[in-house]
């Protein structure tokens, strides 16, 4: 059948096998080919194989069924929240609130960081280490934090050559270097201050505080 | 003299020996297991024996032979720096027992040699002592003056900014945070001598400005100085 045949509403209800009323003589002609197409196809498609059904459930049996998720799951679902528009600013406004009063002007005065956002315990304090040297490969710090051992901390590259490692550190004063590529020592021109290490070089020393530390 | 009277000395003085020995082969382990060559461990470790003998500690000795090992610095430096700390602490402990402490803790004795051998001087560590509310505390502000020392201030203005402090009432972990106030006002653009004057006014201090407990006192302008600050920007508010 082309797409310029057109059936009556008759033909498309034999076709359909539903009840139908009287239809032209060309129309049933039709109508009786195309059905005889049908059967000829249907009876060229191969049922499957019996083999396969069974390969193809025992398959699904063997999966391994979807875990059950833990009762607390829902909190991280997402899902839709119906609220009234009145409610945001009412939200945001005790959002602030809550903001401020839990961090009052402390911080805003406070030359240092403040205790909870910079501590990691009572008596450990986050440091920010950081050198700029285009030039290196490999830049580690080595000092009293790691018995000198240059291997212990490697300073992620960013950007511009600059070198830098965040470390953990007990309160109390420390003593380092920069070790570019293994082998030369360098002070921190960032650190408190810079003291002779007793061999004829410079250490770089920083006192950590309980309220953190302030670098150049 | 029976036999047991006959062996009571001998075991008084094995069990005297005991400690030495103990700290000898403490400080000799630390050594190996860093892998300092065996003549180096050796000259470390009679140097450590004599230290323990006159009741100062061996861990700052081992740990500078350790440092100047890490650094490759030859072996006759890294024993000129281990004797030269032997006899700053040693220096300290009299110092110390100048000062009315009979048997200074070696921590203490420790920070009183790294003071003096930054400059400080005998009479500072007694003024510091007599600042602290108990002997063991002196240990940071000792180390803390220094440091201020080395930023930049006088020794004098630094000891008086660490006893100005004590004396607030800072408890004594309080007094690190003292090298961090000084830097930040460096940033400033504030210079020694006005970096002093603030210090000893409290600039920076928790308590200060009467604001009470961890209220602070930012001299204004001052960075905040958290350590995430991104790199390349500036510590120093725009406009100051």
């Amino acid at each position: 059948m082309t797409d310029n045949e057109t059936f009556s509403r008759d033909a498309q209800q034999s076709m359909d096998g539903e009840p139908h009323g009287s239809m032209s003589d060309a129309e049933r002609m039709q109508v009786d080919r195309l059905l005889r197409a049908i059967d000829s196809y249907r009876a060229a498609i191969m049922p499957p194989d019996a083999a396969l059904h069974d390969a193809v459930l025992a398959g699904i049996r063997g999966r391994t069924p979807a875990r059950k998720r833990p009762a607390w799951h829902w909190l991280f679902e997402p899902r839709p929240i119906r609220l009234r528009p009145v409610w945001v600013p009412v939200i945001a406004a005790a959002a602030a609130l809550l903001w401020l009063g839990v961090r009052p002007g402390a911080d805003i005065e406070s030359p240092l960081p403040s205790e909870a956002t910079a501590s990691v315990t009572s008596s450990t304090m986050f440091v920010h280490f950081q050198l700029t040297a285009p030039d290196a490969n490999l830049v580690s710090i080595a000092g009293s934090f790691t018995d000198w051992r240059a291997d212990t901390y490697r300073l992620d590259r960013e950007d511009g050559g600059i070198w830098s490692i965040t470390l953990a550190l007990p309160l109390g004063e420390h003593q380092y270097q920069f070790v570019i590529d293994g082998d030369r020592w360098i002070p921190d021109p960032r650190a408190h201050a810079q003291i002779d290490d007793g061999f004829g070089g410079t250490n770089s020393l920083v006192i950590v505080g309980p309220r953190g530390v302030v670098q150049t | 003299m029976t036999w047991i009277n006959r062996c009571l000395p001998l075991t008084a003085l094995l069990l005297a020996a005991a400690p030495l020995s103990s700290q000898e082969v403490a400080v000799r382990a630390q050594l190996e297991a860093r892998g300092l060559a065996p003549t180096l461990i050796a000259e470390v470790a009679a140097i450590a024996a004599d230290a323990t003998a006159q009741g100062i500690p061996t861990g700052p000795l081992a740990n500078k032979a350790i440092e100047g090992w890490a650094k490759r610095v030859p072996e006759a430096r890294i024993m000129m720096a281990v004797r030269q700390m032997s006899a700053q602490m040693i220096q300290a402990q009299t110092a110390l027992r100048a000062a009315g402490l009979d048997g200074p803790p070696g921590m203490l004795i420790a920070a009183a040699a790294e003071a003096l051998g930054r400059g400080m001087r005998p009479e500072d560590v007694r003024t510091l002592l007599d600042a602290v509310p108990a002997p063991d505390q002196a240990g940071d502000g000792l180390r803390v003056a220094a440091a201020l020392a080395a930023q930049g201030l006088g020794r004098e203005q630094a000891v008086a900014v660490v006893v100005r402090a004590l004396r607030r009432g800072e408890p004594a972990a309080r007094l690190l945070d003292l090298p961090s106030i000084a830097q930040a006002l460096k940033a400033q653009g504030l210079g020694p001598a006005q970096i002093g004057k603030q210090m000893m006014e409290g600039g920076g201090m928790m308590g200060s400005r009467g604001q009470g407990q961890g209220a602070g006192g930012r001299p204004p302008g001052v960075p905040p100085g958290r350590p995430d600050n991104p790199p390349g920007q500036s510590k120093r508010p725009s406009g100051t």
